[in-house]
């Protein structure tokens, strides 16, 4: 039995299963992109063990296809354990060694990537300072102790947790929270908009002059979910101080007193704080000539970190990102009036990685052929002598 | 790798961050520095010029001032290493920024530049003054000690009638260590120029620096006043009796705040002790207008009264306030509500 299973995770045969599963996955991720959208393809098709039917959310669902870290998962043992079965220590076999570790790695990294590397935005005005990142994708109920003159202290709880808890019970809080509702996306309307039949979901602050409805979750490349919720507040030594509705649309936090202290809520893109902040000195929009073709996008920001007594200007533009503090900062996007820049910030602790497998890799085939080469040489001197 | 399924951001996080920027905040904390950043200390020891008006950090030495500098100062670092800084206020035919910058270049013994890198290198600080221009220039003059040579960082201010000349040469990590300080210190500086009225035909109202432009009728018993640095308008009414109520329009970025921090920051400056969340909202009435809903709120002091409207619109928060004697206040009241109600963005 042991060696059956052995035969079958270091048998060639699996990894051309394993490459073929894969381009039919992609083929189907990349269909799937029209109606999906790209993030949403992305982490059912490719970010997941196995694409499930029918998807999330319908009370069951059946692995129908494995997913990219299956995939990748088994190609990394496959060709580890392969390796290892026919290893024989000799130079000629040097190339062969490197080749496959360098494939090792690119697999190795790309699990990586995707289990660590996290990716948000900073949206930038002129002139505007920020020492955050959003992830435009994730969402987060901000609950926010303000008493202090000073320093706000943030309980940031994330949509991950508002999907799956009804009640939510932390050390900083001197209240529960009970999600009463969560839309993943949804649309506001004032009361007075949408008739009688409507009911508010919440009865405490604007909530309670607002109907929401859910909506379909956005799919474009530039659309993004609408988030909203229903939470009660109950102070934990008893009682109730109301249902609140929060909501990524509302734009300002809402206030509340317990505890003797003061509260705001805000359901907000999750925020990733930094040592260090960026002030956008100029955004420059660059067209060709007569037309509105784009020609170049760059940033001119301040890089201020009084950790470490950095305070610098750097140029970010198209393949010239700022890397700092082991993140990356790209040229991403900009507002459509060309008065703010958005910048991709990228923390990815394997982003060396490739880069490594691909140098290794071109050494091996390098070393592997160039013996090839010599001997192949040899043989036709010896030939013709 | 049934990592791979559990979310990355699945946990509930706690932190402390700096509170978002308030209204009325110090000039200093308005020179666009991180919430999170300790601003050099800026205790308020008043001199007669603005640049002795402002205080420098504490590592910087004051120098005697020759007749040419109005602010000298030394700081010292490891190994014998010293930068000087120095503040000198000239005519306007103190040459152009191109001329400046070459003439510092050839200081340290580098070839000149054209306009065009000038533009690449130049960076902007805005200030009550306008904007101010600032140049980190590297390099090594020939036989010169590393100690005490190796970069200049300089700002210049051009305003209607001077220019303004800030500048730090030294050794090269040094001036790196203190430029942050220096920048903040040429800030405070044309902040506090207009501050005590030397410049103030060149101050420019925020109004002209890439604001949102939003319009409104000013009441005809209004007078129209040159804005502070933190403000976006001013408006001065006087009543019968001489008093004077001082009307303010104040923008920023984001949120601005929670009310109840506004309304008892308000409170406060009229000597009322803060009141709780829930009895501040109490406090807030809605006013809606033809292009937006304000919130409002009236507070009466001992003596002062501050009548107050505020609304977010496009990821900013305006703030119009009027505040003078109780009987003033109350006169103006109708003139500030029509005000408000003829605000366009």
């Amino acid at each position: 039995m042991l060696r059956k299973v052995i035969d079958l995770i270091t048998s060639l045969k699996l990894t051309i299963v394993c490459l073929a599963v894969g381009m039919a996955l992609i083929f189907a991720g990349t269909l799937a992109q029209v109606h999906l959208g790209i993030h949403e393809a992305q982490q059912r098709y490719f970010q997941s063990m196995f694409v499930w039917w029918p998807p999330e959310g319908r009370g069951f669902k059946i692995p129908i296809f494995p997913g990219g870290h299956l995939i990748g998962a088994v190609l990394l043992v496959n060709l580890i354990a392969a390796h290892a079965k026919r290893f024989r220590w000799t130079w000629r076999k040097l190339g062969i060694h490197l080749t496959h570790a360098g494939l090792i790695i690119i697999l190795a990294g790309g699990l990586f990537t995707d289990l660590f590397a996290v990716e948000s935005h900073m949206r930038l005005a002129g002139g505007d300072t920020k020492n955050y990142s959003e992830d435009m994708r994730r969402t987060e109920l901000a609950v926010i102790d303000t008493s202090d003159s000073d320093l706000d202290q943030v309980t940031a709880i994330p949509d991950t947790v508002l999907r799956r808890n009804r009640t939510i019970d932390h050390w900083s809080l001197p209240f529960r929270i009970v999600v009463r509702n969560f839309y993943q996306n949804s649309r506001l309307k004032m009361l007075s908009e949408v008739g009688n039949e409507a009911r508010p979901i919440a009865n405490q602050g604007p909530g309670a002059m607002i109907a929401v409805e859910p909506a379909p979750r956005a799919t474009g490349v530039d659309e993004r979910d609408v988030p909203s919720a229903a939470v009660e507040i109950m102070p934990k030594d008893g009682g109730s101080l109301g249902t609140w509705l929060v909501s990524d649309a509302l734009g300002a936090p809402q206030t509340f007193s317990c505890g003797g202290r003061t509260w705001m809520l805000t359901l907000r893109p999750s925020r990733y704080y930094k040592p260090y902040s960026v002030t956008l000195q100029k955004f420059t929009h660059e067209k060709y000539a007569g037309t509105e073709i784009p020609k170049n996008f760059s940033s001119r920001v301040t890089l201020i970190d009084p950790e470490r007594s950095v305070n610098r200007d750097v140029l970010i533009y198209m393949n010239h990102p700022l890397r700092y503090r082991g993140e990356t900062f790209y040229q991403a996007g900009f507002q459509k009036d060309d008065q703010a820049t958005i910048l991709q910030v990228v923390h990815n602790p394997s982003f060396i990685a490739p880069y490594v497998a691909c140098v290794i890799v071109a050494a091996g085939l390098l070393v592997q052929f160039g013996f090839h080469l010599v001997g192949f040489s040899r043989q036709r001197r010896n030939a013709m002598t | 790798m049934l990592l791979a399924n559990c979310g990355k951001n699945s946990e509930i996080k706690v932190y402390r961050v700096s509170k978002a920027p308030l209204e009325e905040s110090t000039p200093q904390q308005q020179d666009a520095m991180p919430t999170n950043t300790a601003a050099p200390r800026m205790p308020g020891a008043v001199a007669p010029t603005a640049a002795t008006a402002v205080t420098t950090p504490p590592n910087w030495e004051p120098q005697p001032l020759s007749q040419m500098r109005q602010a000298s100062f030394l700081v010292k670092g490891d190994k014998g290493a010293v930068a000087d800084i120095s503040f000198v206020n000239l005519g306007t035919a103190a040459g152009n920024a191109l001329d400046n910058v070459n003439r510092w270049l050839d200081q340290l013994g580098q070839p000149p530049i054209t306009e065009e890198k000038l533009g690449d290198i130049a960076q902007r600080l805005r200030t009550s003054l306008g904007d101010v221009i600032i140049v980190d220039l590297a390099g090594l003059p020939k036989d010169a000690d590393p100690a005490q040579d190796g970069r200049i960082i300089a700002a210049m201010a051009t305003t209607g009638n001077s220019t303004l000349f800030f500048k730090m040469r030294g050794n090269a990590d040094l001036t790196e260590a203190q430029k942050g300080d220096f920048i903040k210190w040429v800030a405070a500086v044309c902040n506090a120029q207009t501050e005590i009225g030397l410049a103030q035909t060149a101050a420019i109202p925020p109004r002209e620096s890439g604001l949102p432009q939003i319009k409104w009728k000013t009441p005809e018993s209004w007078t129209e006043v040159s804005p502070s640095s933190m403000r976006y308008a001013s408006f001065s009414a006087s009543a019968e009796n001489g008093d004077k109520i001082d009307i303010s329009v104040v923008t920023f970025p984001g949120e601005g705040g929670s009310d109840p921090d506004n309304v008892n920051r308000w409170r406060g400056q009229i000597g009322l002790p803060p009141l709780d969340g829930n009895a501040v909202t109490s406090q807030i009435a809605p006013l809606r207008t033809a292009d937006a809903t304000f919130s409002t709120t009236d507070i009466v002091g001992a003596k002062a009264r501050t009548i107050a409207a505020w609304t977010r619109h496009d990821g900013r928060v305006w703030f119009f306030k009027a505040t003078g004697p109780s009987a003033a206040v109350e006169k103006e009241k109708p003139n500030f509500v029509k005000f408000i109600e003829s605000v366009r963005f």
